[in-house]
């Protein structure tokens, strides 16, 4: 217990490594506020047209697709069209009709939009007379909040691993490595005080983080601190590896740099692209992944693939911690 | 001078070799690469909306071929349901009713009167094409933009920073007082290697990714702003390594660089979202030139002068504090 409280002492004096584990908290206080901002729109469809080209009525029927900018010249119109962060799609007046131009470069959602958009101009007296009915959207993630959220959660919790390597790797390198060594303490007594203290700042950063974020009924607040304290665990472990593995800082480095990659890149990929079945499971193999999907279901309110993959890591925590203490039984005796 | 430069350089490379640092930037571009040509390019795909026409008494005649039919109204309720964008026409009470799920309300506007347009036989105009290039270039030019600015902004500069700091805290920095060399070839040596290296990252990135023919055609625009972004980064690692104390602290500049700074600058360039602030960002301009030179746009010439002297700056930060570290005591 001595130990853990020099442990505790030694990060507690170091206000950098504390204001790693405020970032994720930060990040997530950013996210809530960026809400604000409608990510919906991202999708809608814009217009540029040239000034005092179409009937202002035509205008009011265009404002009802998507917001309509008007540029002074054609040559203005046409870089905006041709703008590649936006879609906008140009418009101009051809007689009676519509005449629609795009860059050529947009998503085909966009080019049948501009190659309809005519037709449309021409049926509008029609369209205005059809019964629409307009459900209620599934409350699924409505818009990409839903994805981001979930990633800063993972950031959160996988922190515990930077820091743990961070901090290996600095003992390495100031010779404190040597003099635990020699120490009256057993591998496991090490490797209990270095997890414990990654451990505990993960898991702390990813509840204040999964408070500001989400709104979860008590249940769900179980599973969840599960998910946490689980992955938060597997997290402390590889910094653990990672430390051990490392024979200098440049090295360490490297290394963080490419797990972080891949946990924040294989789960955020998966989700993306819908994988299923054996590539699901290959997937599961990094730790990130399984609570990443545990988060998303319990934002879907889907408890059994949560509890599902609450298991499959306390299978992570299981067989890394194994592997810790296999590879490091052997130093032992030396 | 110039002996004394190449012996230098030839130390740094070393050390760079033994920290694995081109292993790292190798494995990154291979990383890249797969990911660009193996994910990203099929991922980045979203097809017009699906229209499911239900129409048991056949009154529709001349329907778009684009119109799926649905045997029953429980059929398309299903099919709404697992493609909410879809669009759903229920024609089995004479009238043709829309039916859809709420999404942003112009595009709902849109997406009705879309479907009901595709009942109607008509001729719709292929639309101007303004651009030169097509979807699946674009989406190359993009991602191949944005991977290359984080591997620039961010993962260089922890690799440049850590290299610094393992010469910092060995005492490499502070014997170059007493080295009979000029003192300024340090730095020099320094910039020109990691200036060497990040050149030819973006070359092999931009030719693997854009294929050769669109690759060559951006190249020496997009390596003049490489070298511009790497110049920036090499000095702003060497000034964090010069100012902060040790590694740990620098962690935190560079996790506020990576969450705060690259990220609206990713949301304003690539998306519609524009915050109105986004003009003071010293990174937007630099993203932003970098982009505007893979999609071969003319880039103003404020910008470049801006960043020579935000170069020049730099390295006039980066003086000081180097012979103020070079003359501590050991």
């Amino acid at each position: 217990m001595k130990g853990l409280q020099y442990q505790l002492k030694s990060v507690l004096r170091d206000k950098f490594c504390l204001m790693t584990f405020l970032l994720p908290i930060l990040a997530a206080a950013a996210l809530n506020f960026m809400g604000s901002i409608d990510l919906s729109t991202l999708g809608e469809l814009h217009f540029g047209v040239l000034e005092n080209d179409l009937p202002p009525q035509t205008v009011t029927w265009l404002e009802r697709y998507g917001p309509v900018t008007a540029y002074g010249t054609q040559e203005e119109l046409a870089d905006a069209v041709n703008e590649p962060s936006t879609n906008v799609i140009g418009v101009k007046a051809d007689g009676e009709s519509l005449k629609t131009a795009v860059s050529g470069d947009e998503l085909d959602i966009f080019q049948q939009a501009a190659a309809t958009l005519p037709v449309l101009y021409e049926q509008r007296k029609d369209a205005e007379q059809a019964e629409v009915q307009v459900l209620e959207r599934p409350d699924i993630l409505e818009n990409f909040q839903g994805i981001f959220i979930p990633a800063v959660l993972i950031v959160a919790m996988f922190m515990g691993c930077t820091f743990n390597a961070v901090n290996i790797i600095s003992e390495k390198d100031d010779g404190v490595a040597f003099i635990n060594e020699i120490l009256p303490m057993t591998p496991g007594r090490y490797i209990f005080q270095k997890v414990v203290t990654g451990f505990l700042f993960g898991s702390l950063s990813s509840v204040i983080t999964a408070c500001i974020c989400f709104r979860l009924s008590w249940q769900n607040l179980w599973i969840m601190l599960v998910l946490i304290v689980l992955s938060s665990f597997v997290a402390a472990l590889m910094g653990l590896f990672i430390g051990r593995f490392s024979e200098g800082l440049m090295t360490g480095v490297v290394y963080i740099k490419i797990v972080m990659l891949v946990f924040i890149a294989v789960p955020i990929v998966c989700a993306l692209l819908g994988v299923n079945g054996l590539p699901a499971a290959i997937c599961s193999i990094v730790p990130s992944r399984p609570a990443f999907d545990g988060i998303m279901a319990l934002s879907d309110g889907n408890m059994g693939t949560a509890v599902k993959d609450a298991g499959i890591l306390a299978v992570h925590c299981v067989s890394w911690f194994a592997l810790y203490v296999l590879i490091s039984a052997p130093h032992k005796r030396l | 001078m110039g002996k004394d430069f190449c012996a230098l350089f030839k130390k740094d490379l070393r050390m760079l070799v033994s920290g694995r640092f081109f292993l790292m930037a190798a494995g990154f571009l291979v990383l890249y690469t797969a990911y660009v040509n193996l994910g990203y390019v099929r991922f980045m795909q979203m097809p017009p909306y699906h229209v499911y026409l239900y129409d048991p008494a056949g009154t529709q005649t001349e329907t778009s071929s684009l119109v799926q039919n649905v045997p029953s109204l429980k059929a398309m309720d299903a099919a709404l349901l697992s493609d909410a964008n879809g669009v759903g026409l229920d024609a089995g009470s004479g009238d043709v009713r829309v039916v859809l799920y709420a999404g942003a309300e112009h595009i709902d506007h849109h997406r009705s009167d879309y479907a009901l347009s595709l009942l109607q036989p008509s001729a719709g105009s292929a639309p101007e094409i303004l651009g030169t290039n097509t979807p699946e270039q674009k989406a190359r030019k993009e991602i191949t933009c944005e991977l290359l600015f984080f591997e620039l902004a961010a993962v260089g500069f922890l690799g440049i920073a850590a290299v610094l700091f393992k010469e910092k805290d060995m005492g490499v920095i502070r014997v170059h007082a007493v080295l009979p060399v000029h003192k300024e070839l340090f730095l020099l040596s320094k910039l020109a290697i990691f200036l060497l290296s990040d050149l030819a990252f973006a070359l092999l990135l931009t030719l693997l990714n854009l294929g050769v023919g669109d690759g060559a055609a951006v190249l020496p625009a997009v390596l003049l702003q490489t070298a511009v972004l790497s110049l920036i980064m090499a000095l702003a690692g060497l000034l964090c390594a010069l100012l902060l104390k040790d590694f740990r602290q620098f962690t935190l500049a560079y996790l506020v660089i990576a969450i705060f700074a690259a990220t609206p600058v990713f949301l304003s360039a690539n998306t519609s979202v524009k915050f109105d602030w986004i003009g003071l960002h010293p990174f937007y301009h630099v993203y932003m030139g970098l982009k505007n030179a893979y999609f071969g746009m003319a880039v103003s010439p404020v910008y470049d002068i801006g960043a020579a002297g935000a170069i020049v700056l730099l390295f006039l930060m980066v003086r000081p504090a180097f012979y103020r570290e070079i003359g501590k005591e050991g």
